[in-house]
C-alpha cells in the first residue's frame, strides 16, 4: 500500500474471503482524514464491499487479484470527495444485461444485488468492462463534511 | 481481519425470541444467524426479532440469507422484525426488498411492543 500527502492509496488484494473489509477500512480511513461524515463513509464502504465481492465471486480472473485505487480530494465548495477504482483482470460482464435481469426478476430476489447497492450508495458510478480486459468500476462519493452532519443532527 | 459474527439469543416466552448479532453479516455470518433462527423455529418460535445494534456492515450475500430466513418463517406462519439498524443498513435492506416482508423498528422497546415479545 502507498499513501501520499495528496491522499492517494493503491492496494493489490488477493481474492480471499472478506478481503473487501481491508479495502473498506482503507477508504474509510482516508475519507475520515478528509473530514467526511460517518454516514457517507458507511455508504461508500458498503458500495466498495459489493464491488470487491463482485470481482472476487464473478470475474474469473486468472491472477486472483483485485486492484484498488482510492483518491481523496475536495469539491469546489469544500465537500470531501472520494474517487475509487476497483479493477479485476477477469472476463468482464454485460452491464446492460445485468441491469435488465434485475428488473425482470422482481422486487425480491435473493442474489445479484451488488450493482444496485453500489449505485444507490454512491453519487457517480462508471463501469468499463470487456471480455479481454476485465472490469473497472469507478465510483465517486461526495460526502457531507462531518461538521455539517453534526450540525444537522443538532437541528433535528 | 474481520469482525467474526457473534449471535446471542434472548427467549421471550415459548414462541418468541430476540436474536442479537455482533459483527459483519456476510455469507458466514448469515449462515450463523440462519442456523440459530432455524433452531428456534424448530423449538416453536414464531416471532423473531433481530437486533442489529452491534452490526455495522452487511453485504448482499448475507442479506440474501436473511431473506431465506424470512421466507422460512413466513412459511411457518410466523413473523420477523429487525431493529436498531444503522441508516446505511436500513437503506440497503430497502433496496433489496426486505422492508416488504419484515417490519423495521428504530429500537428494541418499540419492536418488542409491536411484536408482542
Amino acid at each position: 500500500m502507498t499513501a501520499t500527502a495528496d491522499r492517494q492509496m493503491e492496494l493489490t488484494l488477493p481474492m480471499v474471503p472478506d478481503i473487501e473489509i481491508a479495502a473498506a477500512r482503507a477508504a474509510g480511513n482516508l475519507a475520515r482524514e478528509l473530514g467526511m461524515a460517518s454516514e457517507s463513509i458507511d455508504e461508500m464502504a458498503h458500495a466498495l464491499i459489493e464491488a470487491c465481492i463482485n470481482a472476487r465471486e464473478h470475474s474469473g480472473s486468472a491472477d486472483r487479484r483485485i486492484y484498488v485505487r482510492i483518491v481523496g480530494t475536495s469539491t469546489a465548495d469544500g465537500s470531501p470527495r472520494i474517487d475509487i477504482w476497483i479493477t479485476d483482470h477477469g472476463k468482464g460482464f454485460d452491464v446492460t444485461e445485468a441491469r435488465s435481469r434485475r428488473q425482470k426478476l422482481g422486487a425480491v430476489h435473493k442474489r445479484g444485488w451488488g450493482l444496485q447497492i453500489i449505485e444507490a450508495h454512491m453519487d457517480e458510478v462508471e463501469i468499463s468492462t470487456t471480455p479481454e480486459g476485465g472490469t473497472t468500476i469507478h465510483m465517486v462519493k461526495i460526502g457531507k463534511a462531518a461538521e455539517d452532519q453534526a450540525a444537522s443532527m443538532g437541528e433535528s | 481481519m474481520t469482525d467474526e459474527l457473534r449471535v446471542s439469543v434472548d427467549r421471550r416466552g415459548t414462541t418468541g425470541a430476540i436474536l442479537y448479532t455482533k459483527g459483519y453479516i456476510n455469507n458466514v455470518g448469515g449462515e450463523e444467524i440462519a442456523n440459530r433462527a432455524y433452531e428456534l423455529m424448530d423449538q416453536g418460535v414464531r416471532t423473531l426479532l433481530l437486533n442489529l445494534r452491534e452490526t455495522k456492515i452487511v453485504n448482499s450475500i448475507g442479506i440474501s440469507i436473511l431473506i431465506e430466513i424470512i421466507e422460512k418463517m413466513m412459511d411457518n406462519g410466523g413473523k420477523i422484525g429487525f431493529c436498531c439498524l444503522t441508516p446505511v443498513i436500513h437503506k440497503t435492506f430497502q433496496i433489496m426488498g426486505l422492508a416488504n416482508y419484515a417490519a423495521m423498528f428504530t429500537d428494541e422497546e418499540s419492536a418488542a411492543k409491536e411484536l408482542a415479545l
